[in-house]
C-alpha cells in the first residue's frame, strides 16, 4: 500500500527509477545459504527457501520480478546440476548472478550467466572437451545448441516486430543447422569449475560464486565458428567465448525475441506487433547508442502504453503464473519466518510451479504455447501459462492456497506466516476489504459482479460483539481466498 | 491493440479452418458425424473395448544402449565408436533377443540389461520392436536429407519441437495430436466423452483433437476442491460463492478457459473417483518409488474402472524424463531404463490379471534418438530410434523395420551416428488405429494425414 501512495504521487517512472536505484540486499541468495546450520532444514538442496526468501522479503521488489522472469527465459533447474556437490548453494550464486546482471546489458548477463557453475552443471557446457583423437569422442554440444536456440536467437529469422522472417516460398527461415551447432560447440570446449588449487568443491564452497575457468589443454584446437562466424585458432577459450558471445549479441533476433518474452512474463501474452518493435528498438539501442540495455528494456516493457492503457479485448492479459500469486500474496500480507530459515520448499506439488524448478531448459511453459481445443486454440491465442495450467493444478492450488492463507505454512519447528494485524481494522466493512483486496492484489481488476459477490459472502460471516477477532479474521481470509480463486484476479489485465 | 489483433486472429482461423474442410472435401461440422459413424462401427457391446498408452520418454531416449548390436561384427563396431558408453558385452548375453524373424546379415540384438524384466513380454509374443523410428514427412533417402532436396520434418534435433512433431504427426501447426484425433472419431463411444483422453503426466498435445479434450490428473487421481460442498472459514456462503466464481461462464477467453478447466475437473472428479474407489487393488506389485509405475498404476486402475466411467475407447499418456543425457550418461542411462522397464512389465502384468491384455496396447515414444558418438560423458541430440510396442494383440517377439548400420558417417548416418529414420510416426500411428477400428480413410485424412505420402502404411505389427 506504501508503495501504490509513492507511486501516485510521484509517478511510475519515478518509481522505477527508485528501484532500479536500489542496492543489492544482504546476504544475497549464495551468503544466507552459507549461514544456514549443516544439515538444517535448508540443506540437501532445498534451494527453494532461498529464494522464496528474496522473492517475499527482498526490499528490491522490481529486481526481484525481473529476476524471476530471467530465470524463465535464462533456466536452469535446481534439481539437474551435475557433477556438483552442494547443488543448493549453486543454485543459490546463480540467482545472485541474475541479480547482479538484471539491469546491466545483455551481453554481460549472457555471459555471466554462461560462465555460472550452475549452467555449466545444468548445461553441460563444464567439462565439455575437445575432441579426442583416439576414442573419436566429440565436444558436448548441449550448451551450443540452448544458447542460441532458448537464450537470444530462437529458431528461426525474426522481424523487430516478433514475425518470422519468411522466405520468397513463405517458409520461415532456420537461424543455423546441426552442422553450425557441432562447429559452435568446439569454441565452447575446456571450461570447469574455478576451484582454488588442490580444493574439492567441499572445502571451497565459494567457487559456485566464480566464473568458470578455461584449460587451455581440453580446448580446440583449430579454427571454430559461431553460425558461421569464423573463430580464428589464435584465440584462447575466453577470447573465442567473448567472440562468440559478440556474434550472439548482435544477431537481429535478439531484440524481438527477448523483449516478446519479457513482455509476456511482465505484461500480457499476446503484445501487438508494435509493442513487440517498440521493446526491439530500445535493445537495438537505448537512445544513449548502448546495445541491450535491459534497464532500459524493461522501463519500456513496463511503461509502453499497451502495458499502462486499461488492456480491452477478449485475448487481453495474461494467466497469473502460481509462483507470482503465491508471492504476491505473501508480500502483500507481510510474511516472515518465525525463525528465519523460510521453510517454504519446492512447491510443485502445492501451486503446481516453483522458482528454479522447471523440468527442463525448455522452462514450465513455451512462448508459443496455445491451448488447443479451446476459444484460445481456435482463435490462435497464446496463453504460455496454461501450459501449467490442468484439472489437477488448478486444484491443488485452492487447496493449498485455502490452507496457508488462514494458517500459514507451518513446519515442525517454525512457520511462515502472513501478518494479518494491521488488516483487522478493515474487516467491520465487508465491502470496504472486498474493495482494499482488490487494489492490493488485483490492481482493480475485478469486475463488479465479482465484487459484488465477495463482498456479500464476507458480509455473511458474523462477527460477534463479544469476541470480534475470529470472525474478522475468517472474513480477512475469506476476501483473500476468494479474490485469489476469482477468474478476474488470476487473469491479469 | 489487442482488439486489431483478436479481429485479424478470427479471421485467420476461419480462412484456416476454410482451407482444412476444403482440403477434405466436407462441411462442418464433420468431426461429430464422422464420430457417429466410426462408434457404430466399433463399439459392440460392454466386453468390446480397447485402449491406447503412450509411454513418452522425455529428453530423447538413446538407441545405441537401449538395443544393443550384440553379433561379435557389430559389437565390435558399437564398442568403437561409444567408447567408454558401451555397456560391456558379456553383461548382454542374458538380454539377447531370439526373436521369431531373424535380421539379415546374421546381425543380433540385445536388450539393455536393464530391460530385462522386458524380456519374458518380448520371448512370449507380446512385446514388438521398432528399429530406427522417428519423425519424417515422407520416406528419406540419406542423398536427399543432405541435399535438402525433399521437406523435412521442422526443427530437427530440438527437443520441444520434435516432441510435438512426434506427438502430431505435423498436423494443424503442432496443435492437435494423434491421440486425440483418434479420440475425435470413437468419444461418441463412450458415454462420458472426458474420459476419452486422460493423461496421468500433465500437459500433452499427444491427446488434444478438434474435439477430444486431454483430461488430466495426477497419479493419486483427481483431487477434489477441499470443502467445496461444505464451509470454507467457517462459512457455507463462502463455499457456494467460490464455487460460482470458479465455474460460471466468462466472456473473456482467458477466464473462460480457466473456468472451463477448474469446472471439468470438478465434474470429472466427482465422476471418477468413486469409479476408482470400487477398483479392488491389484495383486500385482508395482514399485511406489518409481513414478512411472505410478502413472501406470493409475491407468490401470482407469481402465479397471471402464464399465463405471462409461469408456470403450480410450486414449492414456503417461511419460518419464531424464533422458537428455548429454553428460553423466554410464550411470543415468541404465537408471531411466531401470524405470521404464519395471513400469511396463508390471503395467503388463496387471493388464493380463484385468483380462485386458490383448485390448490394450502400449508404446513408447521420445523426442529422438541421439548420437552413436560418445562426447566422452555422454550422447547428443539425434533423429531415429528404437521403441517398443506391447500387448496381447501386438505381433510382437520379432523386430519391424531395418536395423540401422553401425558406423560413423555410413549409409543410415545425418552425423555422429544421428540415425536418418527409416520408420516413420505416422506409420506407427497409422496401424495403431487401424486396431483401434478407424478406417483407413479416416486415418488419412484426420489422424495423420502425412500418411498419404507412404507407400507402406500398415506396418503389420497388430492382430487384426
Amino acid at each position: 500500500m506504501e508503495d501504490i501512495g509513492i507511486v501516485s504521487t510521484i509517478g511510475y517512472a519515478k518509481w522505477l527509477d527508485q528501484q532500479f536505484a536500489r542496492p543489492l540486499s544482504k546476504p544475497s541468495a549464495w551468503a544466507w545459504i552459507q549461514t544456514q546450520a549443516q544439515g538444517g532444514p535448508v540443506s540437501g538442496g532445498q534451494i527453494d527457501a532461498a529464494v522464496w526468501r528474496r522473492l517475499i522479503s527482498g526490499p528490491d521488489q522490481l529486481r526481484q520480478r525481473v529476476v524471476l522472469a530471467l530465470s524463465e527465459i535464462l533456466v536452469i533447474s535446481a534439481g539437474q546440476l551435475d557433477g556438483v556437490s552442494d547443488p543448493t548453494s549453486m543454485a543459490g550464486a546463480f540467482w545472485d548472478t541474475l541479480e547482479q546482471h538484471a539491469f546491466g546489458t545483455f551481453r554481460q548477463l549472457l555471459e555471466a550467466v554462461t560462465l555460472s557453475g550452475a549452467m555449466g552443471a545444468f548445461l553441460n557446457m563444464r567439462g565439455s572437451k575437445k575432441v579426442n583423437p583416439r576414442s573419436g569422442g566429440q565436444p558436448d554440444e548441449n550448451y551450443a545448441r540452448e544458447v542460441v536456440q532458448l537464450f537470444c536467437i530462437g529458431l528461426v529469422e525474426l522481424n523487430p516486430d516478433g514475425s518470422s522472417v519468411l522466405d520468397r516460398n513463405g517458409q520461415e527461415i532456420y537461424t543455423y543447422t546441426q552442422e553450425q551447432v557441432t562447429a559452435f560447440a568446439a569454441a565452447l570446449t575446456g571450461w570447469d569449475f574455478n576451484l582454488a588449487a588442490g580444493k574439492k568443491q567441499q572445502d571451497d564452497p565459494a567457487f559456485a560464486t566464480r566464473p568458470m575457468i578455461n584449460n587451455p589443454s581440453q580446448f580446440s584446437t583449430g579454427d571454430k565458428s559461431v553460425l558461421g562466424t569464423v573463430i580464428p585458432a589464435a584465440l584462447d577459450g575466453p577470447a573465442a567465448l567473448a567472440m562468440a558471445l559478440d556474434v550472439l549479441c548482435n544477431h537481429p533476433n535478439n531484440g524481438p525475441f527477448i523483449g516478446r518474452q519479457l513482455i509476456q512474463r511482465l505484461v500480457c501474452s499476446n503484445p501487438s506487433p508494435a509493442y513487440i518493435s517498440r521493446i526491439s528498438a530500445v535493445f537495438n539501442n537505448n537512445g544513449k547508442g548502448v546495445r541491450g540495455d535491459m534497464r532500459a528494456v524493461v522501463t519500456a516493457v513496463l511503461l509502453d502504453p499497451e502495458a499502462r492503457l486499461p488492456a480491452a479485448g477478449p485475448a487481453s492479459g495474461k494467466l497469473r503464473e502460481p509462483i507470482v500469486r503465491f508471492a504476491q500474496w505473501a508480500r502483500t500480507f507481510g510474511m516472515t519466518s518465525s525463525d528465519g530459515t523460510w521453510q517454504i520448499g519446492n512447491l510443485t506439488g502445492s501451486l503446481g510451479q516453483s522458482p528454479l524448478r522447471a523440468p527442463s531448459v525448455f522452462n514450465f511453459f513455451e512462448p508459443d504455447y496455445v491451448p488447443s481445443n479451446s476459444t484460445l486454440g481456435d482463435n490462435d491465442v497464446t496463453a504460455p501459462e496454461f501450459q501449467i495450467c490442468t484439472e489437477s493444478t488448478v486444484v491443488v492450488y485452492l487447496n493449498y492456497m485455502q490452507s496457508v492463507i488462514a494458517s500459514g505454512l507451518k513446519s515442525s519447528t517454525s512457520v511462515c506466516a502472513p501478518d494479518y494485524s494491521g488488516e483487522l481494522a478493515y474487516a467491520n466493512d465487508a465491502a470496504g476489504l472486498v474493495a482494499r483486496y482488490n487494489l492490493l492484489l488485483a490492481g482493480g481488476g475485478l469486475g463488479a459482479d465479482t465484487l459484488s459477490m465477495i463482498t456479500s459472502a464476507v458480509n455473511n460471516i458474523s462477527v460477534s460483539a463479544a469476541t470480534p477477532e475470529a470472525g474478522l479474521k475468517n472474513r480477512i481470509w475469506a476476501a483473500i481466498f476468494l479474490i485469489m480463486a476469482a477468474p478476474d484476479y488470476l487473469i491479469q489485465r | 491493440m489487442h482488439i486489431d489483433r483478436t479481429i485479424d486472429l478470427q479471421r485467420r482461423e476461419f480462412l484456416r479452418r476454410s482451407l482444412i474442410l476444403g482440403a477434405y472435401g466436407m462441411a462442418a461440422p464433420l468431426v461429430s458425424t464422422l464420430g457417429m459413424v466410426e462408434a457404430a462401427s466399433a463399439a459392440g457391446g460392454p466386453a468390446d473395448y480397447k485402449a491406447l498408452v503412450c509411454v513418452f520418454l522425455f529428453g530423447g531416449n538413446d538407441y545405441g544402449n537401449t538395443i544393443v548390436p550384440y553379433d561379435p561384427l557389430s559389437y565390435s563396431a558399437y564398442s568403437t565408436i561409444r567408447q567408454t558408453l558401451a555397456t560391456p558385452r558379456e553383461q548382454l548375453a542374458a538380454t539377447a533377443l531370439n526373436p521369431s524373424v531373424a535380421l539379415p546379415n546374421a546381425r543380433t540384438l540385445a536388450l539393455a540389461p536393464q530391460l530385462a524384466p522386458l524380456k519374458p513380454i518380448f520371448d512370449a509374443g507380446h512385446l514388438g520392436i521398432m528399429l530406427n523410428i522417428g519423425n519424417l514427412v515422407q520416406p528419406t533417402t540419406l542423398a536427399e536429407y543432405k541435399a535438402r532436396s525433399v521437406p523435412l520434418p521442422p526443427k530437427l534435433f530440438s527437443h520441444a519441437n520434435q516432441q510435438k512433431e512426434w506427438q502430431t504427426g505435423g498436423s494443424d501447426k503442432l496443435t492437435r495430436g494423434w491421440g486425440g484425433g483418434m479420440a475425435d472419431l470413437m468419444m461418441n463411444a463412450n458415454s462420458m466423452p472426458t474420459f476419452s483422453c486422460i493423461s496421468v503426466a500433465g500437459n500433452a498435445v499427444f491427446m488434444s483433437g478438434h474435439e477430444a479434450i486431454q483430461y488430466q490428473m495426477s497419479s493419486n487421481g483427481p483431487p477434489e476442491i477441499r470443502n467445496l460442498g461444505t464451509r470454507i472459514y467457517t462459512s457455507s456462503n463462502v463455499s457456494s460463492t467460490l464455487r460460482a466464481l470458479i465455474t460460471s461462464p466468462r466472456s473473456h477467453w482467458l477466464e473462460q478457459n480457466l473456468n472451463q478447466i477448474t469446472k471439468r475437473a470438478i465434474d470429472a472428479q466427482a465422476a471418477c473417483a468413486p469409479a476408482l474407489a470400487a477398483v479392488p487393488a491389484f495383486a500385482t506389485a508395482y514399485d511406489a518409488s518409481n513414478g512411472l509405475a505410478g502413472q501406470l498404476k493409475m491407468v490401470a486402475r482407469l481402465i479397471a474402472a471402464r464399465t463405471s466411467l462409461g469408456a470403450t475407447r480410450q486414449v492414456f499418456f503417461v511419460s518419464t524424463g531424464g533422458f537428455d543425457l548429454h553428460s553423466n550418461f554410464v550411470t543415468g542411462h541404465p537408471r531411466v531404463l531401470t524405470t521404464v522397464a519395471n513400469a511396463l512389465a508390471s503395467f503388463y502384468a496387471t493388464t493380463v490379471e484385468l483380462g485386458v491384455a490383448d485390448k490394450v496396447t502400449s508404446f513408447t515414444a521420445s523426442d529422438f534418438g541421439r548420437t552413436l558418438s560418445s562426447n566422452g560423458d555422454g550422447a547428443d541430440h539425434g533423429w531415429g530410434s528404437h521403441h517398443f510396442v506391447m500387448g496381447g494383440a501386438v505381433k510382437g517377439g520379432r523386430f519391424y523395420g531395418q536395423a540401422p548400420d553401425v558406423s560413423v558417417s555410413g549409409p543410415d548416418d545425418v552425423g555422429q551416428g544421428r540415425l536418418l529414420p527409416t520408420l516413420s510416426v505416422d506409420q506407427l500411428a497409422y496401424t495403431l488405429g487401424g486396431w483401434m477400428g478407424i478406417s483407413d480413410t479416416n486415418l488419412a485424412s484426420l489422424v495423420v494425414p502425412q500418411i498419404r505420402n507412404f507407400s507402406a502404411r500398415n506396418l503389420g505389427f497388430m492382430a487384426a
